[in-house]
């Protein structure tokens, strides 16, 4: 009797905490997008079930990466191609990035399933190509209103790969530099007037702010902060595209950089989130990405955008990544789809205000266009080209994990900059010899 | 006499199906989800494989390099992997033994309440990874977290070590807590209350009646409880991902988040690598439950 008292009692305890699991986990997403480690979105969301009715002709099968607020911005641009009464409509598949990146090959190699059109990050497109995953743009490009003139030309070339053209941008996503205007009043000293931040105007604005216990500037996710900067001194993760030498002297200076910032104690202690200290209004700068400006808007803070920190005013450089249409391989689709599908992402460019509302920088010329678009604060990156610094080395992937393993030990002073360049630098090279 | 024979004989020729097709769900499932993959996984760590392509046949290559090359990442990665691994087994477990034991046995003593504190403490176990490392991840953030705020301290607990093993321990003992205590709670039912009472009229302490009543009468559930656990831990993943990131210094790196990587990471997969080096893990959760089962039959003897 009594175990049974026991099991009933768990039993219902079960049936009540499984309520309140699902309802944290429902908060885990919430908080998910403040804590990224990456430049994918790492937000968990239940794929989309297919369900458009079919066109004239059929469907075009699009995967995209976006399952977060930015899904819904993107089905309501499908939707409005799909009213216009296309003889393909387009039917939306949001996948977590990672599993798409599983997904897409396994669908190619197999055949089955193939999408017509799918989102990938610019980084994973050359390695893709190299694979013989991706259809060639150009024999189709002739004969479409998709041409190179009318997209942001840097997102543009970092998809042409020998000879051959293999995405169209969405948009450019930039990591740029918040700052707290409020603050920049009062200890500021001027230093943004000619729109550049320099290391050294932070640093001499630092022992202000540090009295009156405001952080100067947040540094979290070091791999972009890195190559936002490394790209400003034309630096590349590898000079011959296959071998990885990023420990030179461009990228130590870099690091020493920011070893001055922290023995000055110009930024915050290990293990602080500073993107909520700057929301909280206790911190005078902070460098996030462009999609990070709702943020902002619902904790009214009175911030604005500017270009990431500079080492001089003549090299200005924001890390920018781009969500870029291909076309996957497939024998079974006709020409006839093909050019479907360019008609589609000529639409979708120049009907591209509602991806900027969700935070990102269209690639589209047409939006520039666009006056409510030019009241948005990302509008700045619309103009930018060689300013964006776009990374096509093949192997990103490799490169980008072996610096998030040591760039906050150079940070916070476990290791040398040239200690961990080498070290980063090894990984890579040892992961592409297994790879290969 | 002849009769029976005659029974048995057809008994033991007639292929009789019902008992297959009993076990026939768990045998398809243990070979499609269980078996194939692991032979698949053993044979992947001999190649040099991207997931996509077919395997390439390299031989013991893969084990040579991370047993033997010591300029390689992966040996680094793998001796790192596995001793942090290992460290976090040897602290986690003692205390994911002793803390349910203990409040077993304070449940034993039947205080007032006595169901409703046993629920409490089984409910971590119901929440899922992801809640209940947030969870301590908000207990313990820095500028905003609980624990600082309430002790006026300034520990970074997930950047800097001790404290980033103890967070990741707490919330793992935390979480775990309610699986061993049911086990212990019934084992102890179990103990025939007249031992202890007779042992009480021989003016035996408690702590006397403990060790050489209590302890020695759920031996056996005890030690099962240790090879459940020990197993578990060592397929420890998801607190260090989320807590740590694996920092300080890759000092909570584990194994498994090294595997993860190498097989589903940012760049192309290098599964065979990430097969060699689970295939080495799984060998030694192997050996070591074997050990452990071994005592277990040596103390039944």
């Amino acid at each position: 009797m009594k175990f049974k008292n026991v099991l009933a009692g768990l039993l219902a305890t079960t049936m009540v905490l499984t309520a309140v699991g699902c309802g944290s986990t429902g908060d885990a997403n919430g908080n998910a997008s403040l804590t990224e480690t990456d430049g994918e979105e790492v937000e968990i969301a239940e794929e989309e079930v297919p369900k458009v009715a079919p066109g004239k002709k059929g469907t075009i099968e699009f995967w995209t990466v976006f399952t977060g607020a930015d899904g819904t911005s993107m089905q309501a641009m499908i939707d409005a191609y799909n009213a216009t009464n296309p003889d393909y409509t387009v039917n939306h598949r949001a996948i977590e990035a990672n599993d798409l990146y599983l997904k897409l090959p396994l669908a190619i190699q197999s055949g089955e399933d193939v999408p017509d059109v799918c989102i990938n990050h610019v980084e994973r497109v050359p390695l893709f190509e190299e694979n013989g995953y991706l259809e060639d743009y150009t024999p189709y490009l002739a004969n479409s209103e998709v041409k190179e003139e009318n997209y942001n030309p840097k997102a543009w070339k970092m998809t042409e790969i020998d000879g051959g053209h293999y995405g169209i941008p969405l948009d450019v996503h930039s990591y740029i530099l918040y700052a707290n205007m409020d603050l920049y009043e009062k200890y500021g000293n001027g230093v943004l007037d000619d729109g550049l931040l320099t290391w050294d105007e932070i640093m001499s604005v630092g022992d202000a702010c540090v009295a009156d216990d405001i952080i100067p500037i947040g540094m979290s996710w070091l791999r972009v902060k890195f190559l936002s900067s490394y790209g400003q001194l034309n630096g590349k993760l590898s000079s011959d595209g296959s071998t990885p030498d990023f420990n030179n002297a461009d990228a130590t200076k870099v690091l020493e950089t920011w070893n001055k910032l922290y023995d000055a104690g110009y930024t915050h202690k290990e293990g602080d989130d500073p993107w909520q200290l700057f929301l909280a209004g206790k911190m005078l700068f902070c460098p996030e990405g462009i999609w990070m400006y709702n943020d902002i808007k619902e904790s009214g803070l009175n911030a604005k955008m500017f270009d990431y920190p500079v080492f001089d005013t003549n090299s200005v450089g924001n890390w920018t990544s781009s969500h870029q249409f291909v076309i996957p391989k497939n024998d079974k689709r006709d020409e006839e789809k093909t050019q479907a599908v360019l008609d589609f992402i000529n639409f979708i460019g120049n009907n591209s205000l509602e991806w900027a509302k969700a935070g990102q920088c269209p690639a589209h010329v047409s939006i520039k266009d666009v006056a409510e678009f030019q009241e948005m604060p990302q509008a700045f990156v619309a103009d930018e080209n060689e300013e964006l610094k776009i990374y096509d080395f093949k192997y990103y992937g490799y490169a980008v994990e072996s610096l998030d393993g040591v760039l906050g030990e150079v940070l916070f002073e476990r290791m040398t900059p040239q200690e961990a360049l080498d070290k980063a630098v090894q990984e890579t090279k040892d992961k592409i010899e297994m790879g290969e | 006499m002849k009769e029976r024979d005659q029974h048995n004989k057809n008994g033991l020729n007639r292929f009789r199906i019902t008992p297959y097709l009993f076990i026939a769900p768990h045998v398809l499932i243990f070979i499609a989800f269980f078996l194939i993959p692991m032979i698949y996984g053993i044979y992947a760590s001999f190649t040099k494989w991207d997931l996509f392509g077919s395997p390439n046949w390299v031989g013991a290559s893969n084990y040579q390099t991370i047993f033997f090359n010591k300029e390689s990442t992966f040996y680094r990665q793998f001796w790192n992997g596995l001793k942090n691994t290992v460290t976090f087994v040897l602290i986690c477990v003692p205390f994911q033994i002793s803390l349910p034991l203990i409040i077993a046995v304070l449940l034993d003593k039947r205080p007032k309440g006595r169901n409703i504190f046993q629920g409490i403490f089984y409910m971590p176990t119901l929440f899922s990874i992801t809640s209940v490392t947030l969870t301590w991840l908000f207990v313990f953030n820095r500028t905003l977290g609980l624990f600082n705020h309430l002790f006026g301290t300034d520990i970074n607990w997930y950047g800097e070590q001790p404290y980033a093993w103890m967070t990741i321990v707490i919330a793992t003992v935390w979480w775990g807590i309610g699986g061993n205590l049911i086990i212990y709670v019934a084992a102890l039912a179990g103990i025939d209350k007249t031992i202890i009472e007779a042992a009480s009229l021989d003016g035996a302490t408690g702590w006397k009646k403990f060790v050489n009543i209590t302890l020695p009468q759920i031996q056996f559930p005890l030690t099962y409880t240790i090879v459940v656990s020990v197993i578990a831990q060592f397929n420890i993943y998801g607190q260090p991902l989320m807590i740590t990131g694996g920092g300080p210094s890759e000092s909570t790196h584990v194994l498994l988040m090294y595997i993860r990587n190498l097989a589903f990471g940012t760049g192309k997969s290098v599964a065979g690598m990430a097969s060699a080096m689970s295939t080495v893990l799984g060998l030694i959760i192997g050996i070591v439950s074997v050990v452990q089962i071994m005592m277990i039959r040596k103390q039944e003897a």
